[in-house]
């Protein structure tokens, strides 16, 4: 008997729910669920809050995210098709299976270049530009004329270079690019900041006390937004993947005779599954083809993060209230209304 | 507490430190020059002296501190397999640094020490501080040392220190506290002033414990080797982090037995010298 008293409300309850399902699915009908692949850095986090929330209140889609990070999101993706989307896929990394993925017509590259002004190479601090003002302006080959404006601790004789810690990939491209410029002849030091606390460490000291750095540092982080570091021109070109797979990443013995060159082309793209490509419709697709992120406000946004300790969904609020100039450019004006209303 | 409180307080202590470390932090820099100087000297010293004079000096010493003809020979061989394997130039630098901070963490510890085993008082408020240092994890204190002094030996060195450290002043202070009170009294009732008591009686007889001390130091710089590498200090924990995030176990295996090799090599030759100068007074050990 308790069981039947019951049983009509709650039958309601379940009918209720049913029908709110059944409604919602049909405002949804062009899009339904997403499952986003949330990396777990700062960038990474940002643009994927930013998707949900665009996708959710401009686009009507029901939008998950799940935690992720560059090889095990891109192998998921390909094996399984799921997560629908990556909104920042370092495509270094997955070079090969990717362009493989794509020809075979699994996966999708929705943008080329989600954040702008991206890449790796050789950073300078703005104490460095207060203190020899001609720098301004100087490639790397000519500022490795001058190891004086860089004296190291050790020995002030030489000028320092700070390259990568031991470990990382680019600790064997800076070795072997500081053999390719010949930069012992010239007086300068290859500097092993030994962890990554080390090299942000050394760079905030220098920026902080308006001392000269100089060394390998990468965008879009925060460390660059709010050390407003300078990147360095490099004045060679490209030596071309063939000697820069072979020799510039290879341990020493197994690069003779390196060549100076620039650093190579970092490829970040927001990748989607083919499935949800034709189910989202050209819409969403050409929204993620549009949104790009400029690199100083994707490094404003990382050095606000960092500054406020806040997560990917904080700030995803943060970069659509003072960023309107930017994203509205990536969706249509019923779109943006849309969102506005909803922030 | 508030979030927003919390998040506020923790962005105060951020910017104090800030401002605190653009206003002294090249003072304290260049207190610490001759340090690093010292340091610098002493590892192009050991760099540029040939490696047999180096064995030679390491067998010599050996045989003042133990006068083992084992423990001679042990540490000869030990160091010509560094030698072989190729781990020369970052054993040296170890040295350089153990032998620095060694003689850091004596000249600072021994007087705290000191001043510790003559009144409770200091002894209750020093000891809280020396549990702090040996426990706090070293990350911790790293970047305040990075935002302070940067990357390199001396920040390195501090590090090192700060974990080594303890066990001098805690031994030194055991030490002379239990020096017999009859020895004491004896001395009061010649007329022996504080500073005469302390040097000729409290300080030589306490010395095996001191030396234990000592010991313990040299063991713990040791096992922070690869913690300072991890700012920029050049020596075998280099490796060691390059082993660890490549996954290379030969490299890192070569490397830490080289660093246990040390290790042994400080210990014994510290320990069966402060044996023998327990000995050489009539003291029995306990």
């Amino acid at each position: 008997m308790k069981y039947l008293k019951i049983f009509p409300p709650s039958l309601a309850i379940i009918l209720i729910g049913l029908s709110s399902v059944f409604f919602s699915a049909q405002a949804n009908a062009e899009c339904g669920k997403v499952v986003i692949a949330s990396q777990n850095w700062a960038s990474a986090e940002l643009m994927a809050e930013v998707d949900k929330v665009i996708l959710e209140n401009g686009y009507g889609c029901e939008v998950e995210l799940i935690p992720g990070s560059t090889m095990p999101t891109f192998t998921s993706m390909d094996e399984k098709g799921a997560p629908d989307m990556n909104p920042e896929q370092w495509a270094n990394a997955v070079y090969t299976p990717l362009i493989k993925a794509v020809d075979e017509g699994r996966l999708v590259i929705a943008n080329k270049a989600p954040i702008g002004g991206l890449g790796e190479g050789w950073w300078i601090t703005p104490g460095t530009i207060e203190l020899h003002p001609e720098i301004k302006g100087m490639t790397a080959v000519e500022i490795l004329e001058h190891p004086e404006w860089f004296p190291d601790k050790e020995d002030p004789s030489k000028g320092a270079f700070h390259g990568c810690p031991a470990g990382w990939g680019c600790q064997l491209v800076n070795a072997n690019l500081f053999r390719a410029f010949d930069m012992e002849k010239k007086g300068w030091v290859l500097v092993d900041p030994g962890s990554a606390a080390g090299l942000d460490g050394s760079i905030a000291k220098a920026a902080e006390s308006g001392n000269p750095w100089l060394g390998y540092y990468w965008n879009p982080t925060s460390i660059v937004g709010k050390y407003d570091l300078q990147p360095v021109p490099w004045g060679v070109d490209f030596i071309g993947r063939d000697h820069w797979d072979n020799c510039i990443v290879k341990p020493e013995q197994e690069c003779a005779d390196p060549k100076p060159s620039a650093w190579t082309h970092s490829e970040v793209n927001s990748i989607i599954t083919a499935e949800f490509a034709e189910r989202g419709g050209s819409d969403i697709v050409s929204y993620i083809g549009a949104r790009t992120y400029p690199g100083t406000v994707m490094n404003g946004m990382l050095v606000w993060m960092g500054d406020n300790q806040a997560g990917g969904s904080d700030a995803a609020i943060e970069f659509l209230n003072n960023h309107e100039d930017v994203w509205s450019t990536w969706v249509s004006s019923s779109v943006v209304d849309k969102i506005k209303s909803a922030l | 507490m508030e979030r927003t409180d919390l998040m506020e307080l923790k962005k105060a202590i951020d910017l104090g430190f800030r401002l605190f470390s653009r206003k002294y932090g090249d003072a304290i820099e260049s207190f610490f020059d001759p340090l690093l100087f010292f340091l610098v000297r002493l590892e192009k010293l050991l760099l540029a002296t040939p490696w047999p004079i180096i064995i030679l000096v390491v067998a010599i010493l050996a045989w003042l501190g133990s006068r083992s003809w084992k423990l001679v020979a042990g540490s000869a061989v030990a160091f010509m397999l560094i030698g072989y394997f190729g781990m020369w130039e970052d054993t040296m630098a170890t040295v350089a640094i153990i032998t620095v901070c060694t003689i850091l963490c004596i000249a600072v510890g021994i007087p705290i020490g000191v001043l510790m085993s003559k009144s409770d008082r200091t002894e209750k408020t020093i000891l809280p501080i020396l549990d702090m240092m040996q426990t706090i994890p070293s990350f911790v204190y790293l970047v305040p040392i990075l935002m302070l002094l940067g990357i390199g030996k001396v920040p390195g060195l501090i590090a090192v220190c700060i974990y080594a450290l303890p066990p001098v002043v805690r031994l030194t202070n055991l030490g002379i506290r239990e020096v017999d009170k009859e020895t004491l009294e004896a001395c009061d009732s010649y007329g022996a002033t504080p500073f005469q008591k302390l040097t000729t009686v409290q300080i030589p007889l306490s010395l095996p414990t001191i030396f234990a001390g000592v010991n313990q130091t040299i063991m713990m710089a040791l096992a922070m080797v690869v913690i300072a590498s991890m700012i920029g200090v050049k020596g075998l924990g280099v490796p060691i982090l390059r082993a660890i995030s490549n996954q290379y176990l030969a490299l890192g295996l070569m490397n830490g037995l080289a660093i246990v090799a040390l290790a042994i090599i400080f210990d014994r030759i510290t320990q069966q010298y402060g044996k023998r100068m327990q000995k050489h007074r009539g003291i029995q050990q306990k």
